[in-house]
């Protein structure tokens, strides 16, 4: 109980200094938001925008952010009766106060119509959707595959998944997702292209989101089971007469599935947070092209938006991983 | 161990049951990107601008389907212009309403022309405002007033938050005391200029100068506690929040996936549009916009990029090739590209369509005496400049590296793209010499030019051009042509746009690639940006006899002349000085398919009003054909029998 008390209290000393990383990394980028393929915004419109979002000064950037998202600023403006009198103008002026949310992540620099808020609200339930159904299937094929070739090892079934895992791993996701389209899309007819929201329309982008990390479980899961089943414990279970399907699934797998266990907490958060690759090839209207676009962009709050939801997740897998750890293994502690 | 993947499955479950698709559009299209804004006074890109024009509608419009792409009415129905050529007076519709039934004002149009006023709204377009008398001292009022607030001490918070609204207050009174627009009742608007713009109508059908809902978008701008600048929140844009003016609604706008139009009930001229909904899906990748074409999931592409397209339009020059009999009777009746291809048999290859393009690709040269090390700058004499014009081989650039059918350049302004200019002949080129012979005088001239100028041996030319779209290609081209006839080594320098923009802009070059693409209906929108000051004059261009004929033309009265002025201007720098080479004309390649989608224009300015579209055989609207029309043909009601 204790560890995981530890680790959440960690979590904001954690993403501060990913913020500060971030934020660093991201102000040296040359360009600006507004710059447009074959035109450039005027000087005095990007000076205006700099002086808006505070974007001519980096501590002053680095402080205004750090009250806006941790909620400091909406505690100080309403403990302050700031808010108050801010709605008694409205009122003078006869304009209704916005809703203003508690953790500001900012505006998007880049879209305009939309606050970094709204586009991790939009987005990220999507990301989180196809990676939860991309882990799904990776762990179905993965675990599964590496059970059968770990049972006859070198086999010429153990062979070719170990083949096709290869596939897996070092095949672009661009290539596999292409490919996938045009057989069960346009030859076959079977999925649509260009679509988010039904059942059929997920099922392309979560198999080619699920190949590599379905590769890197199946060699995990052999190695962990090849390793388990020459254990003496196993021998055990064998001669007293357990049927080999429990002797598999109960007594190694459990064991062998630790490797994969600690595999899955980077992994589905990494998933979760959306592929650029997939997301792109399938117009999935995900989180993950915001990693590259952001940037691109120099979109400054959506970059540090979306790089802390992914610090978030990670270290939040990372900790549900160790908490399932010591509840399959208790020798671990 | 089964809780989390238990947990995993219904959360897949819920997301996918909770997430259901709208019914299918009439018309479905993809835009090139996704939508930046759709506050039509912050838009910039194409693709907001094309999608603005569906949900606002200016005083004015473009005629997108007539040659000469003239200004007909929008919100105004009749305007005057006073004898000075300085003030406009127009009379908007008395049916004009926005999209809640309530009429649209002329004080609609001063709000929202104040906004793009403000400095604090930041505009990209500020300067097509400020030829409005006043509003150029409104602006550095405002911007002074802000600049003095912010170093200004207060009491307190709460006193610099009451000044900072009181400032915004005073500023409103000052836009009603220093700006030349006045309601003189709420469908008369009269608004004076700075000195006559013979192109003001242009500017006024340009998507920015569309009207706002005040009542709805100010309650969405209210001034920075602190700074005292007006903080635009966004949120009035959303769907079901938008009040707009235009022939379609915003219905929904989900970021990434789709967005979807529905037709304006309250539009004046709703009967006219032929199709009900439009859905614009957010297909970014350029390869699964067009599969998903092809299994029929678009009617139109606006923008095809993907690597391939050259061989697309290959195969359509190849049909057309098939059906050329045809193919050149149709033309010399006049007919456009879009309805001789719905003349021709119907087939997959005629689906793509290079239309020209508002926009051109040229080279800079980097006009400075000195180099970035500070060596003497051998571009710095027009000689030089033009020597190494004429021996850029443009015809293989445009037929053999780009393939999309993009005609060749010798002028900066696409010939015929701007009604009632003519175009200067340009220099002489050696891609489109007639003969052998022709091609090695040009040479032969561009050679000795460089001797004349003392052209230093062994010099080498560094040439900059950014990462992606070919342009590594095109340069190669060109190095490889100045190699061959100039004898110029030629150095490659490829870097990230950002980086690469950067350099333009410090003038950190000596040749680098560019492109432009116009604005509005006038030869200024190419010309300026060769302006000495101007802040797009990448090439340190000076030129006093250039900047004197485009200040002539600037007040100028009689449209002929200026014309002939801003002609010279173009002259100037096509055929004498050659700041500039252009190369070639841009196309936009379209994916439709002719038989089916009819509505598209083929002007050169590439302004397209999706809601002129009908999709034929729909059983909606009047499914008749629209073809472009002729500057003498008569206007034929599309209902007339």
């Amino acid at each position: 109980m204790t560890i995981i008390l530890r680790r959440l209290l960690a979590l904001p000393i954690i993403l501060l200094i990913v913020y500060s990383i971030t934020l660093t990394l991201a102000w040296a980028v040359p360009g600006n938001p507004l710059e447009n393929p074959e035109k450039r915004p005027k000087p005095e419109v990007i000076e205006q925008m700099n002086k808006q979002y505070n974007l001519d000064s980096f501590p002053r950037f680095y402080v205004s952010y750090l009250s806006n998202a941790t909620g400091y600023q909406y505690a100080k403006d309403f403990f302050s009766g700031q808010m108050k009198r801010e709605r008694e103008l409205s009122d003078q002026l006869g304009i209704p106060v916005p809703a203003r949310p508690i953790f500001d992540f900012g505006p998007s620099l880049k879209y305009d119509d939309a606050t970094v808020n709204e586009i991790i609200r939009d987005t990220l339930p999507v990301s989180v959707t196809l990676g939860a159904s991309a882990i799904l299937i990776a762990l179905f094929i993965g675990v599964g595959a590496g059970v059968i070739g770990a049972v006859k090892p070198n086999s010429f079934l153990d062979l070719s998944t170990l083949a096709v895992s290869m596939v897996g791993i070092s095949l672009p996701g661009f290539v596999i997702g292409t490919l996938m389209l045009l057989v069960f899309a346009i030859k076959l007819d079977w999925f649509p292209i260009g679509e988010w929201g039904t059942p059929k329309s997920i099922v392309l982008p979560a198999l080619t989101l699920s190949l590599p990390f379905a590769a890197y479980i199946a060699r995990l899961t052999r190695m962990g089971m090849i390793d388990s089943l020459s254990a003496d414990y196993i021998r055990t279970a064998r001669a007293k007469g357990a049927a080999e399907y429990s002797v598999l699934l109960k007594h190694a797998l459990k064991n062998a599935f630790l490797p994969v266990l600690s595999f899955l907490g980077p992994a589905t958060a990494m998933a979760m947070t959306g592929s650029f690759v997939i997301e792109r090839v399938f117009t999935v209207p995900g989180m993950g092209e915001h990693f590259v676009n952001a940037v691109q962009n120099k979109d400054l709050f959506l970059i540090i938006g979306v790089v802390l939801v992914f610090a978030t997740m990670l270290i939040v897998f990372n900790l549900v991983v160790d908490v399932l750890y010591r509840w399959v293994d208790p020798r671990i502690t | 161990m089964l809780v989390p993947i238990v947990l995993l499955i219904f959360l897949v479950g819920f997301s996918v049951i909770s997430d259901r698709p709208q019914p299918p559009a009439d018309l479905v299209f993809i835009n090139s990107s996704e939508v930046n804004t759709l506050d039509p006074q912050r838009m910039s890109w194409m693709h907001d601008l094309r999608t603005a024009r569906l949900l606002y509608q200016g005083l004015v419009q473009n005629d997108v389907l007539s040659d000469d792409f003239a200004i007909i009415p929008g919100v105004a129905e009749t305007w005057e212009l006073s004898d000075d050529g300085i003030t406009y007076t127009f009379h908007l519709r008395e049916d004009a309403l926005w999209s809640n039934g309530e009429p649209v004002t002329s004080e609609d149009f001063r709000y929202s022309w104040r906004r793009a006023m403000l400095p604090d709204l930041v505009s990209d377009y500020v300067n097509m405002f400020l030829n409005i008398q006043g509003a150029q001292e409104f602006y550095d009022w405002r911007q002074t007033q802000l600049e003095e607030f912010t170093d200004r001490s207060f009491e307190s918070a709460a006193d610099r938050q009451a000044q900072a609204y009181e400032l915004w207050k005073h500023t409103q009174d000052k836009f009603d005391e220093l700006v030349g627009m006045k309601a003189i009742d709420e469908h008369t608007l009269q608004v004076s200029l700075k000195h006559p713009v013979p192109y003001y109508l242009e500017l006024c059908a340009f998507v920015v100068f569309s009207p706002v809902y005040e009542p709805l978008v100010s309650q969405y701008e209210r001034p920075d506690p602190v700074t005292a600048r007006l903080i635009r929140k966004p949120g009035w844009t959303k769907p079901k929040v938008l009040i707009s003016n235009g022939p379609f609604t915003l219905e929904e706008w989900r970021m990434k996936r789709d967005m979807r139009l529905e037709k304006n009930t309250h539009f004046w001229d709703k009967d006219s549009i032929a199709i009900e909904s439009i859905s614009i899906p957010s297909i970014t990748d350029p390869n699964a916009g067009v599969l998903a074409y092809q299994t029929g999931a678009l009617d139109w592409i606006s923008d095809v990029t993907a690597p391939y397209r050259g061989d697309m339009v290959a195969q359509k020059l190849e049909f057309l090739e098939e059906h050329s009999d045809e193919v050149a009777q149709y033309r010399a009746q006049g007919l456009d590209q879009f309805t001789i291809d719905r003349l021709l048999p119907p087939d997959p290859r005629a689906h793509t369509h290079a239309v020209s393009s508002f926009g051109t690709y040229f080279y800079n040269f980097n006009c400075k005496p000195n180099l970035p090390d500070g060596q003497p700058n051998p571009f710095a004499d027009a000689r030089v400049r033009r020597a190494f014009a004429m021996c850029v081989d443009k015809r293989s650039v445009a037929d053999e590296v780009r393939r999309l059918g993009e005609p060749t350049a010798s002028t900066l302004i696409p010939p015929g793209s701007i009604g009632g200019y003519s175009s200067p002949k340009g220099l002489p080129n050696i891609g489109d010499a007639a003969s052998q012979a022709a091609r090695n005088e040009i040479i032969n001239k561009a050679q000795q030019l460089l001797k004349e100028a003392n052209f230093p041996d062994d010099f080498i030319v560094s040439l900059a051009f950014n990462k992606d779209s070919g342009h590594d290609l095109i340069a190669q081209a060109i190095a490889k042509s100045w190699q061959k006839h100039l004898g110029v080594k030629t150095k490659l320098e490829q870097n990230e746009i950002k980086i690469f923009r950067d350099d333009l802009k410090n003038k950190q070059y000596m040749t680098a690639r560019a492109g432009w693409f116009g604005d509005y209906g006038d030869p200024t929108t190419f010309l300026d940006i060769n302006y000495s000051t101007d802040g797009n004059n990448d090439r340190a261009y000076d030129s006093e006899e250039f900047d004197s004929l485009l200040d002539q033309a600037s007040t100028e009265l009689d449209p002929v002349k200026r014309l002939s002025l801003l002609s010279e201007a173009e002259r100037i720098i096509t055929e004498e000085d050659l700041p500039l080479i252009p190369i070639f004309h841009y196309a936009t390649i379209y994916m439709f398919d002719p038989h089916k989608i009819t509505g598209l224009s083929t002007h050169p300015r590439t302004k397209q009003n999706a809601f002129l579209i009908d999709v034929l055989d729909d059983n909606r609207g009047p499914n008749m054909p629209k073809p472009m029309r002729h500057q003498s043909d008569p206007i034929v009601e599309a209902n007339s029998p």
